[in-house]
């Protein structure tokens, strides 16, 4: 009796500290979208009212509206989806030849690709900026998309996955007359399924979310302009349009909450296994 | 040997598009980066001269960039220690068999999928000293927060970065460790609980020294994130508050519109090479302390 | 065995990272790389204390018209089909809006010549025209007062005083002074567009409460002052004004406004305009009183400092509209008043409506009106093309035809750059109806007749301006006034030198 009252206090004592914590995380987001769904004049009030009283959608219509924010979102979706596919077979590719192939130098060249890793993106971006421009990439899908399409964390992570497959699979295979292509599409590729998910979700995150390498390569050209670049502009925008960026802000995290619900289990599976990658 | 030979024009073919990508994307940038940088060139970089390669030297020496390195380093002291800490408490909370954890778990992962320009704009939406709602709620009991602001102040700014980092990153975190914690064999906690051990002992002598590993993972991801930091410097700060320009970061520094190299290719190309082999140096670093760990831990 | 192996490595990195910043420590400025200009740091190359009258000008050269490129205005009439242009510009918010609209009508009125927007922030399309190579630039591109002798130097443009000329294209209604902003050593560069300067925004209702007439703000230093301590004594206002040090306004654009209204040069070489400069010069005693003041207001709790504006560029704005501690009054660049009054007409701050805001020319040393042309000019990039030369230009001419800058100026606050727009509709209707908007334009006009009334050109000025805005931020703070100025001039001199090594 008297310990069941304990656990019970125990109990209700964790709710009380999950539900604390989640206001404390959660706030931000409330705070924000608050402030989006109010008229002009009670979004900035004092004392601030937090209450979801009074809503109207006029913010988030005007930042869809000037900001052109449906042809970003399209253009995000545009870039993350062509970056994914061709992360995906880029790396299926390699990490068949690095899994499954014999040549010569293919350890040393497996630690070339590796060391690629060390290489981070913000130090690239200085040179590859003048690549683009010299190629007329600057403002163009292809200066978006095309410099992301090899991951060399891709191609790690699908050889590890490949190793795994019984080498009999391929053996067999071979046997049997099933090309290298064909054996890739058709049995190895289907087996990594799992491992390909996760790596298309963490890709389409990674570029749906990235905003230096967007910033450099998009210069002021809203018909190819992201959503994350697309924000920054909303913030700059001038003095009577100083709410619009609360609206720009719903739109743009809106998609990837409703991903976050949706695939959170393959989310997991792929940050875990960049915990394997150390 | 015969096999080795065979498999050649499939190899070549497969990896020619990775390998394609990767030399034009990411090695030549940095053998383009290594020779301009001792280059000095007018503003269309048309007419160069060779300043040596006692530039590097210049650049790094220089108080910019010792200064941005500084700040860097000041970042990944304020939010890795601290976005641990806040990752574990939130794991260790929701790793309870209850009703609706799920729930809790969703909230305390929903971070993770803000990108850096959504979370430095909410916070820069926040922290708006005069129409902020931070400053309408708590001016009263700190006034840094209206007066001038928490990321106009050059004691607060770049902590309040670290707070939209720290608050971007607790998503992450949390996912990371509530799986080392959901790896921890159960039956451990009950040999401990059977001998009589209280819930720290449990948590310092059984769950921290098991989830090592995913503590290490995730310190050395958000010591790069740190060190790599640009997207919420250019929205939250711009580099500032002047004069310390205290928030301007080593790709702040390189990329950043107020920087004041931002429109010199030569010496942006030495900082940023700068900046790489300072990352090969946590990398060494961190890459010993995980042989290490990989070393004791089996 | 395992928790004090991972302590170890954490503190090894961090050990690691220490080091490299304890091993390396005094250096010297990032700007002064580059194998040329290592004599350029030397300290005290600044000429304290030398007016307008000591600086030693350099000798008056001119660029001869003939070795840069032509201008073939009549190009479009040999062509068939339409030539598509693009033009990089630097409007946000509401400015946008308007220059869209003005574009949109352009391109409906005829097939000849279709403009294609793309739209940055000043220092973004500034840092992408630099950038670029010289076959993705776009036709036609405005710029910033302070990229003019940058962008002379990319040697990348036409300049329209050949198409002026070529086109005998009648600038008799402009306004001299604009277009002298943007002519240097005797070549008209580019064609001024939008024209601003710093005015005073004010409360009127605090002013009333103060005991001040509402219909007049202060014209000279002084009279801040000393509406401010009435302002705060009575309790009217928590400040009497919010200064901030913005690179291209309160920590930079506006000092420059100050030197000419005290009809001082900025720079040698008479502002950079007869020969290429080589130093600043506002460590003189001009800049030394006009910082102290400024940093007296501060400190008699007058002022508060919001910061750097350039961020948003309009935290000073908000600082008026504050609940709780709002401050009287700001100087902020007259473009921001159309959009301004917009947003205060939207309700969005129930303690400041449009009505309450009145405007004043800035206020200046002695109280003499007088103001530098800022904004931001059209260049015509040499594109190779003679088309698109001529294109650009015909659609150059209809943005500073009178009745297209009548509108842009009615819903901008920006100046015309030309008289006849005033005698326009819908320009002339706003200014009879709301005289706030005529403010910046008679401040402009009453500029003393001096050579210090042409502004500052220098390769560098966007940096110059943000090593001054990085001291004026320090003394805002409390810090020595000549010290402050002195390094920043040091700093800023060995910029120009090493950019004009590398560009001259």
């Amino acid at each position: 009796m008297a310990a069941d009252t304990v656990r019970g206090a125990r109990k209700a004592g964790r709710y009380a500290l999950l539900v604390a914590v989640s206001a404390v995380v959660l706030f931000p987001i409330w705070a924000v979208l608050m402030q989006a769904l109010k008229s002009g004049p009670d979004s900035l009030d004092h004392p601030r009212s937090l209450l979801p009283v009074d809503l109207t959608f006029g913010t988030i219509r005007a930042a869809w509206d000037q900001g052109d924010l449906g042809r970003l979102l399209l253009n995000s979706m545009f870039v993350s989806v062509m970056v994914t596919i061709g992360v995906v077979i880029t790396s299926l590719l390699a990490a068949y030849a690095f899994a499954f192939l014999q040549f010569p130098l293919k350890g040393p060249l497996f630690i070339a690709f590796l060391a690629t890793m060390l290489v981070p993106g913000e130090v690239t971006v200085v040179i590859n900026q003048k690549t683009a421009d010299s190629l007329g990439w600057i403002n163009s899908y292809q200066g978006l998309i095309v410099p992301s399409l090899a991951s060399t964390f891709g191609v790690f992570l699908v050889r590890q996955m490949f190793l795994q497959l019984p080498r009999e699979l391929r053996e067999a295979a071979s046997l049997d007359g099933v090309g290298h292509l064909r054996f890739l599409w058709e049995v190895a590729a289907p087996l990594s399924r799992p491992t390909l998910g996760a790596l298309g979700l963490f890709t389409f995150l990674g570029t749906w979310n990235a905003y230096l390498w967007p910033s450099q390569v998009i210069r002021g050209d809203r018909a190819h302009e992201t959503i994350q670049i697309g924000l920054e502009r909303l913030k700059n925008s001038d003095i009577s349009k100083i709410n619009l960026v609360t609206g720009g802000l719903v739109v743009a995290a809106l998609p990837i909450f409703v991903m976050l619900v949706l695939f959170q289990r393959q989310l997991v599976r792929g940050l875990t296994a960049g915990a394997v990658k150390g | 040997m015969k096999r080795r030979l065979r498999d050649i024009p499939w190899a070549v073919t497969m990896l020619v598009p990775s390998m394609a990508l990767l030399a034009v994307w990411t090695v030549y940038p940095l053998v383009k980066a290594v020779q301009n940088g001792h280059l000095s060139c007018d503003s269309t970089g048309n007419r160069c001269t060779d300043a040596g390669w006692g530039q590097y030297k210049v650049v790094f020496l220089s108080n910019e960039f010792q200064h941005a390195l500084l700040v860097s380093i000041k970042l990944a002291l304020l939010t890795v220690p601290a976005g641990v800490v806040f990752g574990v408490g939130l794991a260790v909370l929701a790793d309870k068999q209850l009703r609706a954890i799920g729930v809790f778990r969703t909230i305390f992962s929903s971070t993770v999928a803000t990108s850096v320009a959504v979370a430095s704009l909410v916070w820069f939406v926040l922290l708006q000293p005069q129409i902020g709602v931070l400053s309408d709620l708590f001016s009263g009991w700190f006034p840094v927060l209206k007066n001038p602001g928490l990321l106009n102040d050059h004691g607060t700014a770049l902590s309040a970065v670290a707070l939209s980092s720290i608050w971007a990153n607790l998503g992450f975190t949390f996912i990371i460790v509530t799986a080392g914690l959901q790896s921890v064999p159960r039956e451990l906690y009950e040999s401990a609980y059977v001998d009589g051990a209280g819930s720290v002992r449990r948590f310092t002598d059984i769950t921290l020294p098991m989830i090592m590993p995913s503590l290490l993972f995730v310190s050395i991801v958000l010591t790069t994130r740190a060190l790599q930091s640009y997207g919420e410097i250019a929205l939250l700060t711009g580099g500032g508050p002047n004069p310390q320009k205290s928030t301007t970061t080593i790709p702040y520094l390189i990329y950043g519109q107020n920087s004041i190299i931002h429109n010199n290719l030569q010496i942006k190309s030495a900082a940023a090479v700068l900046l790489f082999l300072i990352s090969l140096v946590f990398a060494v670093v961190q890459f010993r302390g995980f042989e290490k760990r990989v070393h004791y831990g089996s | 065995m395992r928790r004090s192996s991972s302590r170890r490595s954490s503190s090894l990195f961090v050990l690691a990272a220490l080091g490299l910043v304890a091993a390396c420590s005094g250096g010297g400025s990032i700007t002064n790389s580059g194998g040329t200009t290592t004599t350029a740091a030397a300290p005290g190359t600044g000429t304290p204390g030398t007016g307008a009258a000591s600086t030693s000008a350099a000798t008056t050269s001119t660029v001869p018209l003939d070795s840069l490129p032509g201008c073939p205005t009549d190009a479009l009439a040999s062509t068939t089909g339409t030539t598509t242009i693009s033009f990089w510009h630097g409007m946000s918010g509401a400015l946008n809006d308007e220059l869209v609209k003005l574009t949109d009508a352009y391109n409906a009125s005829q097939t000849k010549v279709k403009v294609k927007l793309v739209q940055g922030s000043y220092e973004q399309t500034a840092d992408n025209y630099l950038q670029a190579s010289q076959g993705n630039r776009p036709d036609l591109v405005q710029m910033p007062e302070y990229m003019v002798q940058s962008i002379i130097d990319t040697k990348s443009t036409v300049p329209v005083g050949k198409c002026i000329a070529a086109s005998k294209f009648d600038t008799s209604a402009f306004l001299p002074s604009a277009l002298a902003a943007y002519s240097t050593q005797g070549v008209q560069w580019s064609m001024p567009f939008n024209i601003s300067n710093p005015v005073l925004f004010y409360n009127k209702k605090v002013f009333v409460a103060a005991g001040l007439d509402p219909n007049k703000p202060p014209q000279s230093l002084e009279e801040l002052k000393a509406d401010s301590q009435k302002i705060v004594s009575t309790g009217a206002a928590k400040y009497g004004i919010a200064l901030e040090s913005g690179f291209d306004s309160g920590g930079g654009w506006y000092v420059e406004q100050w030197f000419a209204k005290s009809e001082q040069f900025y720079l040698d070489g008479q502002n950079g305009r007869q020969a290429r400069a080589t130093k600043v010069l506002y460590n003189n005693q001009t800049g030394v009183d006009l910082l102290t003041y400024l940093q007296g207001l501060i400190n008699d709790k007058l002022a508060v400092n919001v910061g750097d504006n350039s961020g948003s560029g309009y935290d000073n704005l908000l600082k008026m509209a504050d609940a709780k501690e709002p401050a009287a009054m700001t100087i902020n660049t007259s473009a921001s008043l159309g959009p301004v009054l917009e947003v205060l007409k939207g309700g969005q701050f129930p303690q400041l409506t449009a009505d309450d805001v009145g405007v004043g020319p800035m206020p200046g040393p002695d109280g003499k009106p007088g103001a530098l042309i800022g904004g931001a000019s059209l260049w015509v990039v040499n594109s190779g093309s003679d088309a698109k030369t001529a294109a650009a230009w015909d659609y150059l001419t209809y943005l500073v035809a009178a009745q297209q800058q009548s509108e842009w100026a009615s819903t901008t606050g920006y100046i015309p750059v030309r008289t006849d727009a005033t005698t326009l509709d819908p320009y002339k209707t706003t200014l009879a109806t709301d005289p706030r908007f005529s403010v910046a334009f008679d401040q402009l006009k009453a500029s003393p007749d001096a050579p210090t009334s042409a502004g500052p050109v220098v390769g560098p000025l966007r940096e110059v301006r943000s090593v001054l805005a990085t001291a004026v931020a320090a003394i805002l703070n409390g810090a020595d006034v000549k010290k402050s100025l002195d390094n920043a001039a040091n700093q800023a001199n060995a910029l120009i030198t090493d950019y004009n090594n590398r560009n001259g």
